[in-house]
């Protein structure tokens, strides 16, 4: 479709040489396609179409992260009722799942704004940051947690002080 | 011959002297004169691009006119300005009572339909109308609405059965033809769609509330054998997963359906698969 519409205008073109030299740039037939730019993949009658289907990122993704959500409220209730040195298993738990928790809202921050088909460069290079640096929180809270205080009696001490 | 017809016109000639109004108009009432409103005059600031001036900025044009001559809604209004004040003011319009979606703008910061949409009678506010937020501008209120209607198309917005009835109507029970209610009213206007800030980053990739609420007008029918097919379509990070539950939609929507909570009832389904 692209190359014909692009055919039919070098042919008027060639015919009648009269044809403004803007009327042939402006057309939009032969430009390149951006995402989320005015030129459109197909015609206008063919339907858009779908990104190969994956539930990991799909419904399981949000099942999870549903999930992690609704457990946080609990968990964060049970590390205010009880001594992060007395239950340690709560206390790493919590830990992971608030470094998961904020991994995934930022992730989603990422795939919001600054997604790879849009910004092939950047887009990779912060999403791999962000998962160094979560890895690296995880690797934090688990030294901290285990060889120091821990994260609940951090904040009952920061919130006592 | 020629003397019937000289007869005849100098007959015509003669009749306006016969007084044909003398009994029913008094000079009085020909001499009264209408009691006199004072001029209601509205300023309405519109947006205005002209794609055949692309050098040319777009601008928001000021037009003010008499609201005592003029209908009640915002599409009047625009109506008379074509009309009246500036030909070249271009919007789409269609049947004028929001059943066919046409006049979808953002009339002071709302998106809506201007024929639903009542003018404020304060004379000291203007009123800014604006062409759909963040759609390519074909022309002042005209939005490029194609990719939009590329979306509907691509979930399949029929209905689809591999066991339809051998002869006769397809019924359905009044409970799963309730389940249709809220859905099947919508009249993609788009108002929904361009209001959501998750459409305007990602609507080449993210279906929008209005196409997500229509892909569930089909997976909510019970007639309907092709819902995990439907549902597949959707399994992915961008076509449906953009949603934020933002609730805009639901906020704007001039027909009063509520496109989230169709899209919560998709997540649910697919959660459920």
């Amino acid at each position: 479709m692209t190359s014909r519409v692009f055919l039919c205008h070098s042919l008027a073109a060639a015919k009648r040489p009269l044809v403004p030299f803007q009327l042939v740039s402006r057309s939009t037939s032969n430009s390149a396609y951006v995402p989320g730019g005015p030129i459109y993949k197909g015609t206008v009658n063919d339907a858009t179409t779908f990104p190969p289907a994956k539930k990991s990122v799909g419904s399981h993704h949000w099942t999870f992260e549903r999930l992690l959500s609704a457990g946080l409220v609990p968990l964060t209730a049970a590390a205010f009722v009880t001594s992060g040195s007395a239950t340690p298993l709560l206390d790493g738990l919590l830990g992971i799942s608030l470094i998961v928790h904020s991994h995934i809202g930022f992730d989603t921050i990422l795939v919001d704004y600054v997604h790879k088909r849009k910004f092939p460069t950047i887009g990779p290079v912060l999403t791999w940051t962000l998962r160094v640096t979560s890895l690296a929180v995880g690797v934090g809270v688990y030294q901290f947690n285990t060889n120091d205080i821990g994260l609940t009696e951090l904040i009952r001490r920061v919130w006592t002080a | 011959m020629l003397s019937i017809v000289t007869r005849s016109s100098a007959r015509r000639l003669q009749s306006p002297i016969i007084p044909l109004r003398s009994f029913s108009s008094s000079v009085a009432a020909l001499q009264a004169v209408p009691t006199e409103t004072r001029p209601l005059n509205k300023e309405f600031k519109i947006y205005r691009w002209n794609p055949d001036e692309p050098q040319k900025k777009p601008e928001l044009q000021s037009y003010t006119i008499n609201l005592n001559e003029c209908g009640p809604m915002i599409l009047d209004a625009l109506i008379k300005i074509k009309n009246e004040v500036d030909p070249t003011l271009t919007f789409r319009r269609s049947c004028r009572e929001g059943i066919c979606g046409s006049c979808a703008m953002n009339i002071n910061g709302q998106n809506t339909l201007a024929c639903l949409s009542r003018i404020d009678r304060n004379e000291n506010k203007d009123t800014k109308i604006y062409p759909l937020p963040h759609m390519y501008v074909v022309k002042d209120l005209v939005p490029d609405l194609t990719l939009f209607y590329k979306q509907y198309k691509s979930i399949e917005p029929y209905l689809q059965t591999d066991n339809p009835p051998a002869q006769g109507e397809f019924l359905q029970s009044p409970e799963d033809r309730k389940k249709l209610d809220g859905l099947y009213e919508c009249i993609l206007c788009a108002c929904c769609s361009t209001s959501c800030p998750s459409y305007w980053w990602n609507q080449d990739e993210y279906l929008g509330p209005a196409t997500l609420m229509q892909a569930y007008r089909w997976i909510a029918d019970s007639r309907d054998t092709y819902k995990a097919h439907r549902k597949e379509k959707l399994q992915n990070e961008m076509s449906l997963y953009r949603c934020h539950t933002i609730f805009n939609c639901a906020r704007t929507c001039p027909k009063g359906l509520n496109p989230a909570a169709a899209i919560a009832q998709i997540k649910l389904h697919l959660a459920a698969d």
